[in-house]
């Protein structure tokens, strides 16, 4: 693809190179932005995305380089730097106040203070104009911790409008937004690329890559694997250019094992407003998936089944027999493991060793009368690490938040495998997973559904999750089922259709 | 987010578990304090100084054990020092009026009660702990004043604990401490209740998912730490040769100082008791150095000030450290 006209860029990034330890983590890359344009930037976890991102960001230095922006060239930008030429990143987590008002966040930082007087109506003002500047209607009055994730991440938009920002880098914003939330942030940078506000968008979903970028760049092990044109790029283009080989398109599991006997069967359960009247079963050697949009419903049922909302109503048989989940512990003791979708807050140990981070629920097992070694958790991860491909030192005191996102997810999948469950019920299990680790999850499912005999119960608004992975597939809107589909007939299309 | 990079790098260089090189910079801490005061003053580098030393942290050595666990779990009991002293003056107030043999029952049946309400509030009521604790310190010291009549209450015939020493040429409340010390090593090392504090103080909301009795543990730990003050409670009254309404005041502060200084994170999930138990020694150093030297008391709660602000300081900066480099 041609370069355009230098002049029009509003940043561009050249042959930059970047060590750590003395490891070159980035191989001399390139980058270019031009204004009003989004550039979607796509790459497995370690492939130099966050490293480049945050030299362009002023947050690392290049070794080798240079930045252009503003007609000005650096080899060392710095924070402080970047901000003045218009550079912001806006975070997966968000860095908001959540006990003030819309409109504080949007000002958070620059009060527009008088003699140390805070002017409210000049705040104010500020906030409706960001925010009419997206075309977003929110209450400024509200306070932020009363809004939704998506809204808050609109609050961050404002705030980098507000100062008038050129350049802004989304890390992974849709992670966490619920479908309207992402049509709503779709739309927010439509309005951004009129205003010619040039855009970097990581992500993991290949989806949106066509709906929302220009122009595709692919980072691989440090170096540019493809630079495209984000509308004609195929999917199987992407995904080999960011796993380096061919990789089909998305695909049915190629073995679908009979079905044994029931594990789990639900019957007429409800929660609250959550869900209600839904029915279902897993049975063994089987992987069913609950698919919805988010706020559908799905999560609240899984949460139910791992005891989570003993005020549910309705009956839940478990091999048989009438269990009453209601708490996590009465869950677990009847071989019930849980993957929670918020891996960071309610998933990992991060400060703790990655061999404990597997063993807490096989410590009945491992301990006799409460005593306990470190021996038998620790020879479980040395083997975990090779049946699930965990990437790692090997060392099982290495700390857990060392690995990354997508192996962080296959410690806590072990740990429910060495755990001994004979139901698994996983809410969102790829959220945050790279491509490579998510093939390797959705593998050893069905690997160990097949042969350990144990039932898989999947909660995701991924619906190419559920095609990959789902031997059946419940659909869920708003609280009900609508519709279920076996085999091969889950298709990415009957699922979209079914759920909308 | 986190750094694809700065991971890669991790795992090149290999850094292994930091808990060896503070524990080690702490030991080298302590060695020039010794060097310092044997210098300083010609009392100091003696075995019955030592044994002095060893016998004055043990009242904060034993209540120090069980803290150690809370804050490993993200708990901290601030009423330890209000709780020694209500101990002993229970057992005063039952010598005087039954036996002395009651007076110590009374004094650990307290101690547990003590426990189990800081514990109810904070893991049942869901009451923040600093809070909590922070209301029993005042509300126990009010007691020691209402129970034994605002008197130093004389205890007679009561030298076993704090004064004899029956083994070693050690008093027995040193002995009691170091087999504290050692069972509270082992618990943490090898018992499923003492791994469950470090995964409970790393994540609370994860552990529960994963099967961890978040509000059993907790509980029997606020018990542990209640008993441990009925038990430092009697040795003070035992090395006083009397309960006095006072007494143990700003304990907590010389607890939790060392707790910290030894490595246990205010986040939770990370400390030991040996690390705890270095911590004690170098205040009991301190203290003792500075009271040989002629320096005046006051300036020894500076210098515990000013050590615990240090401790804190170190362990902000080994969290941000371990966040950048992780």
């Amino acid at each position: 693809m041609k370069q355009p006209d230098k002049d029009l860029n509003v940043i561009s990034a050249s042959g930059i190179r970047k060590s750590f330890g003395g490891v070159e983590v980035l191989h001399g890359v390139d980058l270019y932005l031009a204004q009003g344009e989004v550039l979607a930037l796509l790459g497995e976890n370690g492939a130099g995305k966050s490293t480049l991102v945050k030299i362009i960001a002023g947050d690392y230095v290049p070794d080798e380089g240079t930045i252009t922006c503003g007609g000005n060239e650096f080899s060392n930008l710095d924070p402080i730097k970047a901000r003045e030429l218009g550079v912001r990143m806006i975070f997966q987590e968000l860095n908001d106040a959540p006990t003030l008002t819309v409109a504080e966040n949007i000002s958070l930082g620059s009060w527009g203070a008088k003699n140390g007087f805070v002017s409210w109506k000049k705040i104010n003002e500020r906030a409706e104009s960001a925010l009419a500047l997206l075309g977003v209607d929110l209450d400024i009055t509200k306070k932020v911790a009363d809004l939704r994730i998506g809204e808050r991440q609109i609050i961050e938009i404002a705030r980098a409008v507000s100062e008038n920002a050129r350049v802004l880098i989304f890390d992974e914003p849709t992670a966490a937004l619920s479908s309207a939330e992402t049509e709503r942030l779709f739309s927010v940078i439509e309005n951004l690329r009129t205003k010619n506000v040039g855009m970097i968008y990581i992500t993991h979903r290949l989806d949106e890559v066509a709906r929302v970028a220009d122009r595709v760049e692919v980072l691989r092990d440090g170096s540019v694997a493809l630079m495209a044109n984000a509308k004609t790029a195929s999917r199987g283009e992407l995904v080999s250019a960011m796993i380096g080989r061919d990789a089909s398109d998305i695909s049915h599991p190629i073995d679908r094992p009979t079905p044994g006997a029931k594990i789990l069967n639900a019957t007429g359960i409800g929660l609250d407003r959550a869900f209600s009247g839904i029915d279902f079963e897993v049975r063994e050697g089987e992987v069913v998936a609950l698919y919805g949009k988010v706020g559908s419903g799905t999560a609240e049922v899984a949460e139910t089944i791992f005891g989570l909302h003993p005020e549910h109503s309705g009956s839940i048989e478990l091999n048989g027999e009438v269990f009453e989940p209601k708490n996590p512990n009465s869950a677990i003791d009847n071989s019930i493991g849980f993957l929670p979708a918020d891996r960071q807050r309610l998933g990992a140990f991060m400060v703790r060793p990655v061999a404990e981070n597997l063993g807490v629920p096989s410590w009945p097992r491992y301990s006799k009368g409460g005593i306990i070694t470190l021996d038998p958790e620790e020879k479980a991860y040395l083997s975990w690490t090779g049946k699930l491909k965990i990437k790692s030192r090997n060392d099982p005191k290495q700390k857990i938040a060392t690995l990354s996102g997508g192996n962080q997810q296959k410690v806590l999948l072990a740990r429910w495998f060495e755990g001994n469950s004979k139901l698994l019920v996983l809410i969102e299990p790829t959220r945050g997973v790279d491509v490579g680790a998510r093939r390797d999850i959705y593998e050893t499912l069905r690997k160990s559904a097949k042969e350990q005999n144990i039932g898989v119960l999947i909660t995701t608004s991924d619906h190419e999750e559920v095609v990959q992975v789902a031997d059946r597939a419940i659909v869920m809107a708003k609280g009900h089922t609508v519709a279920e589909f076996k085999g091969n007939n889950i298709t990415v299309e009957s699922l979209i259709s079914a759920a909308s | 987010m986190t750094s694809d990079a700065q991971k890669t790098s991790d795992a090149m260089t290999k850094k292994k578990g930091r808990s060896i090189p503070e524990l080690f910079a702490l030991t080298v801490f302590l060695l020039l304090l010794i060097v310092f005061f044997s210098f300083a003053s010609e009392y100091f580098f003696d075995i019955e100084n030592a044994i002095n030393i060893v016998t004055t942290l043990s009242v904060a050595g034993i209540i120090a054990v069980p803290g150690t666990m809370l804050l490993i779990a993200g708990q901290v009991d601030l009423s330890i020092g209000s709780a020694a002293a209500f101990g002993g003056t229970i057992v005063g107030v039952y010598a005087m009026k039954d036996s002395l043999g009651v007076g110590i029952a009374a004094a650990v049946v307290i101690g547990i009660i003590v426990g189990l309400v800081n514990g109810f509030l904070i893991t049942k009521l869901q009451v923040n702990s600093l809070i909590t604790t922070l209301g029993t310190l005042a509300i126990l010291r009010g007691l020691c004043y209402i129970v034994g009549g605002g008197q130093t209450i004389m205890v007679g015939d009561f030298s076993f604990l704090g004064l004899d020493r029956p083994f070693l040429n050690l008093p027995t409340s040193v002995i009691i401490f170091i087999f504290i010390a050692i069972m509270g090593g082992l618990v943490m090392k090898y018992t499923t209740f003492g791994r469950s504090l470090y995964v409970i103080g790393a994540n609370p909301a994860a552990s529960r998912l994963v099967g961890v009795r978040n509000s059993r543990v907790l509980m029997i730990c606020f018990v542990l730490s209640g008993l441990s003050t009925a038990v430092a409670g009697l040795i003070l009254t035992s090395q006083l040769g009397a309960a006095a309404p006072m007494a143990a005041t700003g304990l907590e502060l010389s607890v939790i100082t060392a707790i910290v200084l030894g490595g246990a994170s205010l986040n939770g999930g990370r400390g030991t008791i040996s690390g705890t138990i270095l911590g004690l020694v170098i205040i009991g150093v301190l203290n003792n150095g500075l009271v040989l030297l002629n320096v005046d008391t006051f300036w020894q709660d500076v210098a515990r000030g000013t050590l615990l602000i240090v401790a804190v300081t170190f362990d902000q900066i080994r969290e941000r450290w371990s966040i950048k480099n992780k």
